[in-house]
């Protein structure tokens, strides 16, 4: 019985311990390193420029309620959708784009963190519409922000500003996979940070204002001399 | 004693760190994928959208007519937006059994070289697809609900099959695909079957996107 009762203090101290790993864990707080600077950089703002959004059943959000309309079928209980208007340096709105998300199976709390697939279908006006895909990841703000500030109750230290985009390109950038118009066999690549402005329970307030960063759209065209 | 304290310490330790790093955190309901296989090898899949049921919304301008959504389904663009021309849908998506299956949004816009259509479809338990098409004529479906004798605010019955799009079956392009659709090249059509528009102008009927995908190159 002695043994047992040591036994289970040691698992106990133990699993406490690889908690402790997996808090401190540098391998789930990767950031995306692009290189050089973005060919076009479009912004946007939470909540003012979301046009739609709808979350899945399983999916809980701070200050975000279910309606009637949440995507309550099984298969897609896991998946989120968000449309927005993203505006260029001036302000101006710029573009639209639609977000599918869905909750990845590559999610890994040891060495990825908490993934979610990221499926941009974004149409700039007179130009063509691109579709890129990113890793977003969300452990950084979950374990930093939101769980301790609106969960737990602690003090927030905003702004915050995140990064959250982790891959699947090298360097951990999001990739465009294909598009139309101008954006027709461009290979680029994509980052998104953002930053927390307010995340307040009492007043069940939420915002952002975020960015993204598009590389490689301008690409080179050999020329015949 | 020293031993099961050890002991334990490195099976609470790994079983954590194991847990954390092998457990399936996320998997996503799958329904088995209605699929055929099509002459000349290549496989056919269809995927259903029953409106009004799987509409989200629409967004876009005036002009892009009754798909721009009315009532619950109409989302207001900036005024900065609203004269460019531009039509985003958003839907649910079904397999042929009419099981929804995944989401879906399907982007309209005029470029230099003309109209483009690009869907994006996300089937979280398989991945997601890039379709794309020379885009329709503004108004493409009003205009062919006009010559089946639609009146605009009076409801209408009927049955009408217009290909917007990718109206033939070569016309639209398996542009890329992720996970289990990742390397699949290959085509695809769009077709809309309109049965009917209600007095408050809601579209009634079915888009059936039928895909033909290889492996490869």
């Amino acid at each position: 019985m002695k043994y047992l009762v040591v036994a289970l203090f040691g698992i106990l101290l133990g699993a406490a311990g690889a908690g402790a790993v997996l808090y401190y864990n540098p391998l789930t707080a990767r950031e995306a390193t692009p290189s050089g600077s973005p060919d076009k950089t479009l912004h946007y703002g939470l909540p003012e420029d979301a046009l739609q959004f709808l979350a899945g059943a399983r999916v809980t959000l701070p200050s975000w309620p279910h309606g009637e309309d949440a995507l309550w079928e099984e298969t897609i209980a896991s998946s989120a959708l968000l449309a927005i208007v993203l505006r260029d340096e001036q302000g101006a709105p710029a573009a639209v784009a639609t977000r599918l998300m869905a909750a990845s199976r590559d999610t890994d709390f040891l060495l990825k963190g908490a993934l979610v697939s990221d499926y941009w279908l974004l149409t700039v006006p007179d130009e063509g519409t691109m579709f890129l895909r990113a890793d977003t990841n969300l452990w950084p703000f979950l374990k930093d922000t939101l769980v301790p500030v609106w969960y737990l109750g602690r003090p927030w230290h905003g702004p915050t500003d995140i990064r959250p985009t982790t891959g699947p390109g090298a360097d951990g950038v999001g990739v465009m996979l294909g598009g139309t118009g101008r954006f027709a066999g461009v290979a680029g690549t994509v980052v998104e940070n953002y930053t927390l402005t307010a995340l307040d329970r009492a007043s069940q307030q939420v915002a952002a204002t975020g960015e993204i960063d598009l590389h490689g759209l301008n690409p080179v065209v050999a020329s015949g001399d | 004693m020293k031993t099961a304290f050890w002991l334990g310490l490195l099976v609470g330790f790994c079983g954590v760190l194991g847990a954390a790093h092998f457990y399936p955190w996320v998997a996503p309901s799958r329904l088995p994928s209605h699929t055929s296989v099509v002459a000349n090898g290549g496989r056919a899949e269809r995927f259903l959208i029953r409106l009004p049921a799987d509409r989200i919304d629409a967004i876009g301008d005036q002009k892009s007519g009754l798909r721009a959504g009315v009532g619950a389904t109409a989302v207001a663009l900036p005024a900065e937006l609203e004269v460019r021309p531009l039509l985003v849908e958003h839907f649910k998506v079904r397999d042929t059994a009419g099981n929804v299956i995944g989401l879906a949004a399907r982007h309209w816009s005029n470029t230099s070289a003309g109209p483009t259509t690009a869907w994006s479809l996300l089937i979280p338990s398989r991945g997601a697809l890039l379709l794309t098409a020379p885009g329709e004529a503004r108004g493409a479906l009003d205009t062919a609900l006009r010559g089946a004798g639609f009146v605009p605010g009076k409801a209408w019955i009927g049955e009408l099959r217009v290909g917007l799009g990718a109206a033939d079956k070569d016309a639209g392009l398996i542009a890329a695909g992720t996970d289990e659709f990742s390397g699949l090249h290959g085509h695809y059509s769009e077709t809309w079957t309109v049965t009917g528009v209600s007095d408050s102008s809601e579209l009634r009927g079915t888009i059936e996107l039928d895909t033909v995908t290889f492996q490869g190159s």
